[in-house]
Formats: C-alpha cells, sequence, structure tokens
C-alpha cells in the first residue's frame, strides 16, 4: 500500500470509529470535534467537494450543538479559505474574537490579507509570527509571499527550514512543502531542480495524486507530452477532479488534439459551473482560464470580474487584464495589468501577460520591458503552461 | 503523569493530537546487585503496541558517574545562592561534563540497534530482538543487561487526582488546543475542595469525569463560558465538618501498558573509579526522525533558523543525530508536568538551569493552593502563605518576588522515613528539592537503595512524595520528624476530617513487580 492509501484508511478508519461514539453521545463535544477534524483531514487527501461539504456540515452542527468554540472556528476559517469564501474567513473569526487574537487566527487572517491584496499587512503579520516562533505553517506562508514578490533564494530558504521543522510524522505538509518548492523553480524554467523537488515529494509520500499532477505537468512543460498525458490520465483515474480534466484537456489541445480535448475539457467546465450554481466560488479563476483559452471570452471576462471582486489581488487582475485582451477590451486589459504589476509582484506570467498586452495596446517599449523580465525570470517561458 | 502526556507536542488530551511514541512517560534508577550495578528504565508510550516500536523513533539514555558533593549553599537560603548555584549547574552541564550515551534505534523485524557511545571501554553497538531479555558482553569484559519491549506501565498514580488540584481543565473539560489560557483555569489550586468550586469539585451524579476509561476515552464536559473564577472564601466542608479530598487513591495506569528500555549497567562499565563516583546521573530523550531523512534517497540538506540555541545543540550533534528531532525528555518525575507546564521548548533535558527562575515561581505558585490546604488539615507546611484559611490564586512574574515564600520549600532537605534507604549507614546529606529538579536528572546514589530522591525505584510513591515537598520537614507529628512517605501513611487520613479517607495515590502498583531483571512486570492484553 502506498503512504496515501495508509493514510486514507486510517483516516475512514478513526472516522468509524468516531462516529460511532458520537451515535453513542452526540453530546460529547470533543469527539465531535475530533471527528470533524478526521473529516477534514480525509478530505483533504482526496480534495472530494462532496467529502469537504460533509466536513463543513459536521462543523455547522458542532456549531449549532455547542456554539463557535475555538477549534471548530478554526476548521471553519480553514475551510473557507481554502474555497475563496474570503467573506466567510472572516466571519469565522468574529464568531470567536478570541481565535483572531491566537497564532493560528493571525495565520489565517495573514491569508486573506494576502488574498485580498494587503499584501504588507500579511508580510509583517507573518513576519511577527515567525519572531515569536518558527513553525513550519509560518515559515511557508511567507515562502509564498517572498517567491511571488521576487526573493525566490531567500523562498526556497525558507521552505527549506519549514522542512526541517516537519517530522517522519508530518510527511504529507513535507510533500506539499516540496511541491512548492518544485513549482518555484519551475517558476524560473529550473526544470530539473523541479524535477528533484517532486519527485521527493513523491517519494515521501507515495501515491498521492498531486505529486503524479505536478510531475505530469512538469513533463508537459519539458515537452514530453506523451508521458505527460498518460501521467494525467492514470491522476484522473485514480481522484477525477475538474481541475485534473482541464489540465488533461489543456494538454491535449496544445498538441493538436482538440477532439479528444473537447469531452475533458466539457467535463471540467461542467463541474465548474455546478459548484457555482451550488454558491461555490473558488472555481471562478478555473472558468476564466478555461473560457480564455477555449475562445469564449466574454465568459472568461465575466468570470474574471466576479473572482477579482471576492479576491483583489495581483493573481486574480492578471486573468481578468488576459480576458479582456482576449476579448479585445484592450484598455481596460491594461489598466488591470497595470494595477497587477503595481503590487510589487515579480512572476514571469504576469510579466509575460503584461509584455501580451502592452504591446497589443501599442507601447512596445514597456512592452519589451516586460518581456525581458519574464524571460529574466525564467527564460524558458515559452514553453507549455497550464494557468493553475 | 509522572511526565505522561507531555510536553505539550504529543499531548493526546487534546483533540488534534494523536498518541505518540515520543511520549517518556518515566525514568526510574536504582542500584542492584549490592551497589555494583545500575539500573535504568526509561518508559514511553505503547504506540504502535506494547512491545512493538515505532521505526521512525531514537531514544537516549544519557548517564554520567561523580562523586557525591554535599549541596554548597546549605547555610546560605537566598536567591543569590540559588542563582549561584544554577549557574553552577549549567558550568557543569554545558562545560567539562560528557555523558556516556545508550541510543536506542528501532529495526525492521522487531529489533533494535543498541549502541553504547563515550563508556570508558570505548564505543560498540549490537541489536538485540525486542521483547526478551538479552546479556550484551562489552569491550572490557563485563556484562549489561537489556531488555527492549513492551511491560505493564509502572507508573501507579491517581492522575485525574492531580489534574483536579491544579485545575488543569483538558482533562475534565473539551478545551481546543488554541486555548492555552485555559489549560490551568485561574482559580487557587488546592488538595482540598473549595466551596463552591463548580469547575472541578467532585460530581457524585458523573463519577467518570475526568477519569480515562478502557476505550481510551475520558468522559469530559463542555467548557463553559469565562471568565472562569472562584469567588469563595473557604474550603468545602460536609455536614459532619469533614472536607472533600481532590483526590481518591485512584490508580488511573491501571491495566496499561508502556514500551520500555530497560538496562542494567555495572557501575564499572559506566565510569572507571565507581569507588569514587558514586553518583549517577540519567536522564532520557526521545528523537523522532525528521521528515527529510524518512526517504533515503533525499539528501541531508537541514537548514538553518535564527535561534541561536538550536545552533548550539546542533553542532554539537553526530550525523546519525541531526537526522532526528528532539521532542521530549525525561530525568525528575513532575519537572514537565509539575514545573514546566509541558512546554515544547523547555525540553533541555539534564541542561534545564536556565528553567531554574522559572521553578521558583512555579514552586510559589503551587505552595499558595497547597500550603493552606495542608495547613487546614492542620498539618505544617514548608511554604510561606500568611496563615491564609484558603488557597490562593496567585502567580509571580519574578523570582524575586516568589523566592521569599518559597524558600523553605526549596532549600528544606527532605527527610526519608526510616533509614533504609541508607543501608551501609553512611554520612550522605538528604537532598533538597532545588538539587532535586535542577538539573533534571535522575540522580542515584549508588550507597543507597535508590529509593526517591536518592535515584527512583519502581515501587516508589513519587506523586505523593512530590506533594511532601510542601509539608514542613521540621515538624513533628506523634513525635516523628514529618518525612516523604507521610502523607501516604493512611493513619494519617484516618485522623484528619477529610473525605475519602486515602493516600491521595495507589500504594503500589496494579501488577507485581519482577525480583529480578527486567523488573517491570509484563504487559497487560492489549484489547484496543
Amino acid at each position: 500500500m502506498t503512504a496515501y492509501d495508509l493514510a486514507l484508511a486510517k483516516a475512514r478508519k478513526d472516522i468509524a470509529a468516531l462516529e460511532a461514539i458520537s451515535q453513542r453521545d452526540s453530546r460529547d463535544c470533543e469527539k465531535r470535534v475530533r471527528l470533524a477534524y478526521r473529516l477534514f483531514h480525509q478530505a483533504s487527501l482526496t480534495s472530494d467537494e462532496i467529502e469537504f461539504r460533509k466536513v463543513r456540515q459536521a462543523i455547522d452542527d458542532v456549531i449549532r450543538d455547542f456554539g463557535p468554540k475555538e477549534d471548530i472556528c478554526l476548521l471553519r476559517a480553514n475551510i473557507d479559505g481554502r474555497f475563496h469564501r474570503l467573506g466567510e474567513v472572516k466571519r469565522d473569526l468574529e464568531m470567536c474574537p478570541a481565535l483572531a487574537r491566537r497564532r493560528e487566527g493571525r495565520s489565517i487572517t495573514a491569508d486573506v490579507d494576502f488574498q485580498e491584496g494587503r499584501y504588507d499587512e500579511a508580510r509583517r503579520a507573518l513576519e511577527s509570527l515567525i519572531d515569536e516562533s518558527r513553525t513550519w505553517d509560518a515559515l511557508a506562508r511567507l515562502a509564498h509571499w517572498k517567491g511571488k514578490m521576487g526573493e525566490r533564494e531567500e523562498a526556497d530558504r525558507l521552505y527549506a527550514e519549514a522542512e526541517d521543522e516537519l517530522t517522519a510524522k508530518e510527511l504529507l505538509s513535507f510533500a506539499w512543502l516540496e511541491l512548492q518548492r518544485g513549482v518555484l523553480a519551475i517558476s524560473r524554467g529550473r526544470y530539473g531542480k523541479a524535477r528533484t523537488h517532486y519527485h521527493r515529494a513523491a517519494a515521501s509520500f507515495s501515491g498521492h495524486w498531486l505529486a503524479g499532477e505536478h510531475i505530469a505537468k512538469l513533463l508537459a512543460a519539458e515537452g514530453k507530452f506523451d508521458e505527460a498525458l498518460a501521467l494525467m490520465r492514470e491522476v484522473i483515474a485514480r481522484t477525477p477532479r475538474p481541475e485534473s480534466k482541464q489540465a488533461l484537456g489543456e494538454l491535449l489541445a496544445s498538441v493538436g488534439r482538440a477532439e479528444e480535448a473537447k469531452p475533458w475539457l466539457d467535463a471540467a467546465e461542467a463541474a465548474y459551473l455546478a459548484s457555482a450554481r451550488e454558491g461555490g466560488v473558488h472555481y471562478f479563476h478555473h472558468l476564466a482560464d478555461l473560457y480564455a483559452d477555449t475562445g469564449r471570452p466574454a465568459e472568461a471576462v465575466e468570470w474574471a470580474r466576479k473572482d477579482v471582486a471576492l479576491r483583489p489581488n495581483f493573481s486574480t487582475q492578471a486573468a481578468l487584464a488576459w480576458a479582456l485582451f482576449q476579448n479585445g477590451e484592450m484598455a481596460e486589459g491594461v489598466e488591470w495589468i497595470r494595477r497587477a504589476l503595481s503590487s510589487g509582484v515579480q512572476d514571469g506570467g504576469i510579466f509575460a501577460t503584461a509584455a501580451s498586452l502592452l504591446h497589443a495596446a501599442g507601447d512596445a517599449a514597456e512592452g519589451d520591458r516586460y518581456a525581458r523580465a519574464a524571460a529574466e525570470i525564467n527564460p524558458g517561458g515559452s514553453g507549455f503552461h497550464l494557468h493553475h | 503523569m509522572a511526565d505522561h502526556n507531555d510536553p505539550n507536542a504529543v499531548n493526546s488530551i487534546f483533540s488534534d493530537i494523536d498518541y505518540s511514541a515520543a511520549d517518556l512517560y518515566d525514568l526510574f534508577g536504582f542500584p542492584t546487585h549490592d551497589g555494583r550495578n545500575a539500573l535504568l528504565a526509561l518508559t514511553f508510550a505503547s504506540t504502535p503496541k506494547a512491545g512493538e516500536l515505532d521505526s521512525d523513533m531514537l531514544y537516549r539514555l544519557l548517564v554520567t558517574s561523580q562523586p557525591r558533593v554535599a549541596f554548597p549553599h546549605a547555610e546560605d537560603v537566598s536567591l543569590e545562592s540559588v542563582l549561584g548555584y544554577f549557574d553552577a549547574v549549567k558550568d557543569k552541564y554545558l562545560g567539562e561534563l560528557k555523558p556516556c550515551e545508550i541510543r536506542v534505534v528501532p529495526q525492521p523485524g522487531q529489533r533494535a540497534a543498541v549502541k553504547f557511545i563515550g563508556f570508558p571501554c570505548g564505543d560498540f553497538s549490537t541489536v538485540v530482538d525486542l521483547n526478551t531479555v538479552t546479556p550484551i558482553q562489552t569491550p572490557d569484559g563485563q556484562t549489561v543487561q537489556a531488555f527492549i519491549g513492551g511491560r505493564d506501565d509502572a507508573f501507579f498514580n491517581d492522575l485525574t487526582g492531580f489534574f483536579r488540584s491544579i485545575n488543569y481543565a483538558p482533562q475534565f473539560y473539551h478545551v481546543p488546543h488554541t486555548m492555552t489560557e485555559a489549560r490551568e483555569l485561574p482559580i487557587p489550586k488546592t488538595l482540598i475542595e473549595l466551596e463552591g468550586n463548580d469547575l472541578f469539585n467532585f460530581r457524585p451524579d458523573f463519577p467518570t469525569w475526568g477519569f480515562f476509561q478502557e476505550d481510551r476515552t475520558t468522559p469530559k464536559l463542555d467548557l463553559p463560558p469565562g471568565p472562569w473564577e472562584w469567588k469563595g472564601n473557604n474550603f468545602k466542608k460536609d455536614a459532619n465538618g469533614d472536607y472533600r479530598f481532590v483526590y481518591d487513591g485512584s490508580d488511573c495506569r491501571a491495566g496499561q501498558n508502556c514500551n520500555a528500555i530497560i538496562l542494567e549497567l555495572p557501575h564499572s562499565f559506566i565510569t572507571p573509579d565507581p569507588s569514587a563516583n558514586r553518583l549517577i546521573n540519567a536522564w532520557g530523550e526521545s528523537w523522532v526522525l525528521r521528515a527529510a531523512h524518512k526517504v533515503e534517497s533525499i539528501p541531508d540538506d537541514a537548514s538553518w533558523s535564527g535561534d541561536p540555541w538550536k545552533t548550539v545543540r546542533e553542532k554539537e550533534l553526530d550525523d546519525e543525530l541531526r537526522k532526528y528531532k528532539l521532542v521530549d525528555t525525561d530525568g525528575q518525575p513532575f519537572a514537565d508536568a509539575g514545573l514546566s507546564e509541558r512546554e515544547d521548548d523547555r525540553q533541555l533535558g539534564a541542561n534545564n538551569f536556565s528553567l531554574g527562575p522559572a521553578f521558583i515561581r512555579r514552586l510559589a505558585h503551587l505552595g499558595w493552593g497547597f500550603g493552606p490546604s495542608i495547613s487546614a488539615l492542620g498539618l505544617q507546611t514548608s511554604f510561606d502563605h500568611d496563615n491564609s484559611p484558603v488557597s490562593i490564586h496567585r502567580t509571580y512574574d519574578t523570582a524575586i518576588a516568589a523566592f521569599p515564600r518559597a524558600k523553605k520549600t526549596i532549600f528544606q532537605q527532605l527527610n526519608m522515613p526510616d533509614d533504609s534507604w541508607n543501608p551501609k549507614g553512611l554520612n550522605i546529606p538528604l537532598r533538597r528539592p532545588i538539587e532535586i529538579f535542577v538539573p533534571n536528572v535522575c540522580a542515584i546514589d549508588m550507597d543507597t537503595t535508590g529509593t526517591w530522591p536518592f535515584g527512583r525505584r519502581l515501587e516508589d510513591q513519587v506523586a505523593t512524595r512530590f506533594l511532601s515537598v510542601f509539608l514542613d520537614m521540621s515538624a513533628e507529628l506523634n513525635g516523628k520528624k514529618y518525612h516523604l512517605d507521610m502523607l501516604s501513611d493512611p493513619a494519617l487520613w484516618a485522623s484528619v476530617p477529610i473525605l475519602p479517607k486515602t493516600p491521595p495515590n495507589p500504594l503500589k502498583n496494579d501488577k507485581e513487580f519482577l525480583p529480578n531483571f527486567p523488573y517491570l512486570a509484563e504487559p497487560w492484553p492489549e484489547s484496543w
């Protein structure tokens, strides 16, 4: 059995035991909270939206029965953050004011600040947390910040330090950190280094679809399309996430197999729209990407606008700029990309988008400058690239 | 407890923390074979199960041997002398002292590698089968007895009573891990119940409250919203005028197992001059493999943080140890649960001199709780509580402020119940709390029986002896000086106005110890 299978089996066993206890005594708050945490762990492993809904239900039941306890509000805030419900995150923390002042609450607030474009506030909060205690999660958050803002060596060092805080009992977290280091390397076109990190991730937590998906994207970026396609199909067979289906569709389209790509893209689109119909907001950026790349720019603009309204940051702003560009709305597109750039972000992909927009808008000099900046960050940036 | 379930990183009392093989329970140490050998037994959580070790762990037993030296500041009861003592300990443990080490690393196939490092006869190692007594031949022709595996947990203690006495809420309430201020609730600590203390007083309608059950659950209540306070002004008494004891003498570890590393070492193997070096100091450590080293293909590229203490420690580590992370240490019982408040960053092993001032503050805090309780029972306390008629919740920011109250508790010599601890009748000074808890080692006097605090024997009721630190050892009861086992005397409890009439903790283990190596009893069948 792989580490992933073992972890999932253990989570399911724990859940069964806790459900039995909770059914015997539904007033046992601690067991109910423990159950919600285990359900969350299981859902995090599978990334199954239905399982996440069960977690959310379990959380809401606990809050209904016992009130807004800190640990359950913390879990709720984590899930809401994961699903881009930033307003809900704030409400979760408000339900439990003491939590917002604690380390865990401050970390989540820093995430929200970053997502809403308050970059300096986020950095200051993270640095303060690290001054107090160099925990792996705070280090990883600051690493992400530094990586986006151009301090990539420092970001990698912080990720490495975060890894050093983890023990063999936390290999899922270790694998995740390795993937982040790989993503950081890919953003600079360092495929060999990325491969090393991705394979470490796969070795440290074997059988996890997330590592497989990252490796498939790397293979695609390296032009090894057949291997990438085979691996992506394998990932989807195990974990049929819509994001993976979109990636496979885009990959097939990029090698001229549009007919084969279509059902995958359609399936992804259907899942995204279904989620949005049920009130989900976390697929807005996927819809924007999907439509921008499949010749439906007006729809891309629509979803990108919704996303930027929820999360006004350089990433959503650049996505909206790209969608507007595709839709021929050049002036507004330039406005949005300038807004994204004003954040101080140092990202090859965003610089490349800026170069395209500025060239198209007739500003060749500035467009060239951003094209050079993109190439400086990632000299191999013209290869296959997946947006997510 | 003694140091079960700490530090907090492995404190499975919280809902999001699993049982961990890094959770060290106890370190026992006493002379055997007329003082020629020393028995060391490090016990820890039996995860994955009794008799099976977690392959990600590494355990260390560190040992030194040195001459017995009388406490250097016996006549100078002052904060300066205390701080001077801490400094001397620091110089010793960060200076010339180089402990010998027994390192145990689990191996596949129910085996363990046992490495002897730094002993006078040189380094050597072997591999032993688990759950088997194995004689190990040393390079200098001696024999070390080894047993590594599952045993009955040799600790017998009213864990729930202790937690009730210090208002440790996670034992009784669902306390989120984040709520650090709700661990020990800010009301007076006490040995006898407080009138109107609805937070912790025994509930006849819920007798299992806070007691660990066989299905590994502990019935708890929902933590009431704060502020958590007690507004009373007296101890609770029933219609007959009896106080209610927070302890009931239950053995909360009855029927439960541990894993253990048990070694019987010739003293002459530890030191070339055992006749001069009559003390053996020992402590244990648990280390967990770092994630980066779980997969062999991952190169060792551990990075650095800005933590200077970490830097110092890491420089001292060898290549193998750098692959692991220190989680728990164990020397003296109660050093963690009673004095260090289970803080993760206080796992310093013998080198706990930096915690000295915090110990003074903590002892004074405990004293304001336990001292008035002792007085109420008509006994004399070592803590100066200004004749307070009831326990008081008081904390201190500085050791200077705390010291005048706690100085007798810290400095007094702890009387032994009789002379049996000193079978040779030697001039061995009685020990004082200050030298017991700093450094945090099990200090075995090889001329004694090794009963606590001259070591720690399996049959020692150390929980009750720890409470006795708060008795005034210069006082007398029925013509006999107060002593460490006085609170374990059923006759005492029969004579004071309290219910239940029981010593605070059980007088013996739930399973008979063995007369010979490995001494700890066979494990219980595990049903979970």
